[in-house]
């Protein structure tokens, strides 16, 4: 049971910690039972003072250093033990640091509402472990009319994404996991605030072409402590697949060829005296990039997990 | 056979969501145009910097019966019957009315050119160098001095040229190429416009020109495209190659006339050392106990274009005509109420407030205010269907008037040297980005009142929408808690003011 709960919050933070960079859908490998429910707070602080404006790494004092602050609930819900449902809505506010040349107001909204399935297609045990195979299909838009074109300071993208990941997953009977995940994300359009931007040439329309992506994963994981510990260092990288360079000394803006690399790493430590509370702390710092914030992200957050359609004995 | 179906849906919503082809607009889309007015006494208006339109001599077109129109008519018939589909496509992009198209690539190189050059590793900056074009920075830097500038001199060849043009049209009445030959259709509609010489190609070579000077680093480009310009001239099917080469040369003339004004109109010495932007700023101070200081880090140390209120106007003979009142001294109640009415603003920011904010922000790396105008315009000629006469008129006055107003506006600009929001208010924060020059008055609301007036002289019927347009552009300075109320207003009563000048030419250029 114990293992059960855990691969379920697991799972969630698969999620967030995606969501809190570039909402994307869960990425690790357990499946939670029918009729069980996990939610889940996180509260994570980002910041850069550099950035890669094309592939040239810099620094920028009219922006000084942006920091973000996540604020996100989120919840999953067992429909079967193959088919999993999750929801998810952060808050993200934004600001520089002063003193900075630029005195631009941050933002602070709610962002993009995030709707995802996960399907368990393939699992096989062998003597000394378990495969599985498993698609997750994700949909997020906006939730507020917040402004993609306010870079830095936009807090997300303000376009409908559609992702379509596969995972593969090898667990060892001694705990320890290797996790490798692909996704495609289709980006729609974004809409600014004026009718005319330059991208590598004149658009005259308010509609702005967000780049789809690709992303890869690699974990590497295991389970310390009884089960009540489990660990995860993790490389994450996501590629645009269109898009134009930030110009020189100029803002970004969403038609942007996003790309970066990410090291991570994650703990989650399940309290014994309470059934079904854990807590987490990660961090997370972007090691490469193109038109990307070099952004450092420091998390924590709580999970609880319960038998929603039980009454509690 | 569930889970097959199931795949195929999951596939079927991937392929349908991918092939998506976010087709988006990339210039104004519109069909060859049947003009309302044909203008056959435009040869008689009154041209900018010629003279009279007969000034510029061009040879005589040869018969339409001698050999050597017949053959240049069978290279016409030879060249179109071996068209290729991307050449039919460009002359379907260039249509009858190609100076907007200039318009739209003198928008694009504007957009592109317009980035403020960012500091130096040790904290100084370097000013573009037109002698040193490839930089780093590269030259220009196409802020909306420079944009408006830059936009004038091409729309102001542009006039002139087919003012020209219209001259030798109705003077010798040469049939188009497709009336000659049976076997020519003609690409476009038919408006009975004499082809000797071709007003495309004046509009293909005064733009080239103009614009090549303005945008060294396009030379190529431009080349490039006056090429494929003047190719769609002949194989549209309404041109023979003197016809076009008569254009040309006149385009050529002019361009020369224009540029020659441009070398000597005072902007490059708009952009003044240190020591000449400091005593500026001293005076004000000495004046009226106040100076615009840079907040920017590191700091600029002069800003944009101090002597651009010096450069040479197009309809005004002394910029100080022009010049506004002083703004309200820093102990006034109504500099103290526009402190609070800013913090109102920003602390209450609603959501129709920031979209006409950035609406008009027209910013760094876009076209500018100016060219925003121009964009508008273009829509209006379109709907209007003005022919090449008419609209290379609009351009003229049009950028003629906005960049009065801009010197008007950096005259008073520099002559006052009014602190910005973000220097006066502490821990002040704004939505749209503080540019590099004193607040009084706003630049963006004395281009767009100049921009509305000219407009509502040739719209008439559009001239409230216009108007209000001006006055949405003024105010969302305001919004985006970079200007002072009384910046805006008394900025539009500027422009319109600078605008009267134009108007008055206007309606004595002959065309009425």
């Amino acid at each position: 049971m114990k293992n059960k709960r855990q691969r379920i919050i697991g799972l969630l933070l698969g999620l967030f910690i995606a969501t809190s960079i570039q909402a994307q859908t869960p990425s690790d490998a357990v499946m939670m039972g029918s009729r069980m429910l996990c939610v889940l707070f996180d509260y994570n602080q980002g910041r850069f003072d550099q950035y890669w404006e094309g592939p040239n790494l810099r620094e920028n004092q009219t922006i000084a250093t942006v920091r973000s602050t996540t604020v996100l609930g989120m919840a999953a819900i067992g429909i079967s033990n193959n088919l999993n449902v999750y929801v998810g809505l952060p808050h993200i506010t934004t600001e520089s640091s002063t003193p900075n040349g630029g005195k631009f107001a941050g933002v602070s909204a709610f962002q993009d509402f995030t709707l995802a399935v996960k399907y368990k297609a393939y699992q096989k045990d062998f003597e000394n472990g378990q495969l599985r195979i498993l698609g997750t299909i994700g949909f997020s838009a906006p939730s507020t009319n917040y402004l993609a074109d306010y870079r830095p300071y936009a807090i997300g993208n303000g376009a409908p994404e559609l992702t379509y990941r596969g995972i593969f997953q090898f667990k060892h009977n001694n705990g320890m996991y290797a996790r490798l995940a692909g996704t495609y994300i289709w980006r729609g359009y974004s809409e600014a605030e004026r009718e005319y931007y330059y991208n590598n040439g004149s658009y005259y329309t308010t509609w702005m072409d967000v780049p789809n992506a690709v992303t890869v994963e690699g974990v590497l994981g295991s389970w310390f402590m009884d089960n009540a510990l489990q660990v995860e260092l993790s490389y994450l990288s996501s590629t645009s697949l269109s898009g134009d360079d930030i110009r020189a000394y100029n803002a970004a803006q969403p038609t942007n060829k996003v790309n970066w690399g990410r090291v991570g790493a994650l703990a989650h430590y399940y309290i014994k005296s309470v059934e079904g509370l854990g807590f987490v702390a990660y961090y997370n710092q972007n090691v490469s990039g193109r038109n990307a914030p070099k952004m450092s992200t420091m998390g924590v957050g709580i999970t609880y997990f319960f038998n929603f359609l039980k009454p509690k004995s | 056979m569930i889970n097959k179906l199931r795949i195929i849906a999951i596939l079927g919503l991937f392929a349908a969501l991918t092939a998506c082809d976010k087709d988006l607009p990339t210039f104004l889309p519109y069909e060859s145009i049947e003009f309302s007015t044909l203008d056959s006494d435009g040869g008689t208006w009154t041209p900018v910097l010629l003279a009279d339109g007969s000034d510029i001599l061009i040879p005589a077109p040869e018969d339409i019966s001698s050999a050597a129109y017949q053959a240049e008519l069978a290279e016409v018939e030879m060249e179109i019957s071996g068209m290729s589909e991307s050449e039919r496509a460009s002359v379907n992009y260039w249509t009858n009315n190609s100076a907007i198209r200039w318009n739209e690539i003198a928008l694009e190189l504007i957009a592109k050119y317009n980035l403020i050059p960012g500091p130096n590793d040790d904290g100084s900056y370097t000013l573009p160098n037109p002698g040193n074009p490839d930089g780093p920075p590269p030259f220009p830097f196409a802020h909306p001095p420079y944009a408006v500038r830059a936009l004038a001199y091409m729309s102001v060849a542009q006039f002139d040229g087919l003012i020209s043009a219209w001259h030798y049209k109705f003077t010798y009445n040469r049939p188009a190429a497709f009336k000659q030959s049976n076997s020519i259709e003609y690409a476009y509609q038919d408006n009975n416009i004499p082809s000797y010489p071709s007003e495309g190609a004046v509009i293909a070579e005064a733009s080239r020109r103009v614009l090549t000077a303005m945008f060294p680093l396009e030379a190529d480009y431009l080349q490039e495209k006056a090429d494929e310009h003047t190719r769609s001239l002949l194989l549209s099917g309404g041109y023979v190659s003197s016809d076009i080469e008569a254009g040309q040369q006149i385009g050529q003339e002019v361009a020369t006339l224009a540029l020659a004004r441009a070398s000597q109109d005072g902007m490059s010495k708009a952009q003044t050392p240190k020591p000449v932007s400091d005593s500026i700023a001293n005076s004000a101070m000495e004046r009226y106990g106040w100076q615009w200081i840079n907040q920017e880090l590191p700091r600029r140390p002069v800003g944009l274009t101090p002597f651009y209120g010096k450069v040479q106007m197009w309809s005004v003979a002394d910029v100080a005509d022009t010049r506004v009142p002083p703004p309200p001294s820093l102990t006034s109640q109504e500099y103290l109420d526009d402190i609070e009415l800013l913090k109102y603003y920003a602390d209450n920011m609603t959501e129709e407030w920031r979209r006409i904010a950035n609406f008009w922000q027209d910013g760094l790396g876009t076209y500018t205010p100016p060219g925003h105008w121009n964009d508008i315009a273009n829509r209006y000629l379109v709907q209007y269907k003005l022919n090449p006469l008419r609209t290379a008129r609009m351009y003229a006055y049009l950028n003629m008037a906005m960049m009065d107003g801009g010197i008007s506006c950096w005259d008073s600009k520099y002559y006052y040297h009014y602190p910005r929001p973000i220097q006066q208010i502490p821990g002040f924060e704004t939505i749209a980005g503080t540019p590099n020059f004193p607040s009084y008055t706003s630049g963006h609301s004395v281009f767009s009142a100049a921009a509305a007036e000219i407009l509502s002289e040739i719209f008439p019927q559009e001239a409230s929408k216009f108007r209000g347009w001006a006055e949405e552009a003024a105010i969302s300075r305001v919004y985006g808690g970079i200007h002072w109320s009384f910046d805006a207003t008394v900025g539009t009563a500027q422009g319109r003011d600078v605008a009267s000048y134009t108007i008055t030419r206007m309606r004595n250029d002959g065309s009425n």
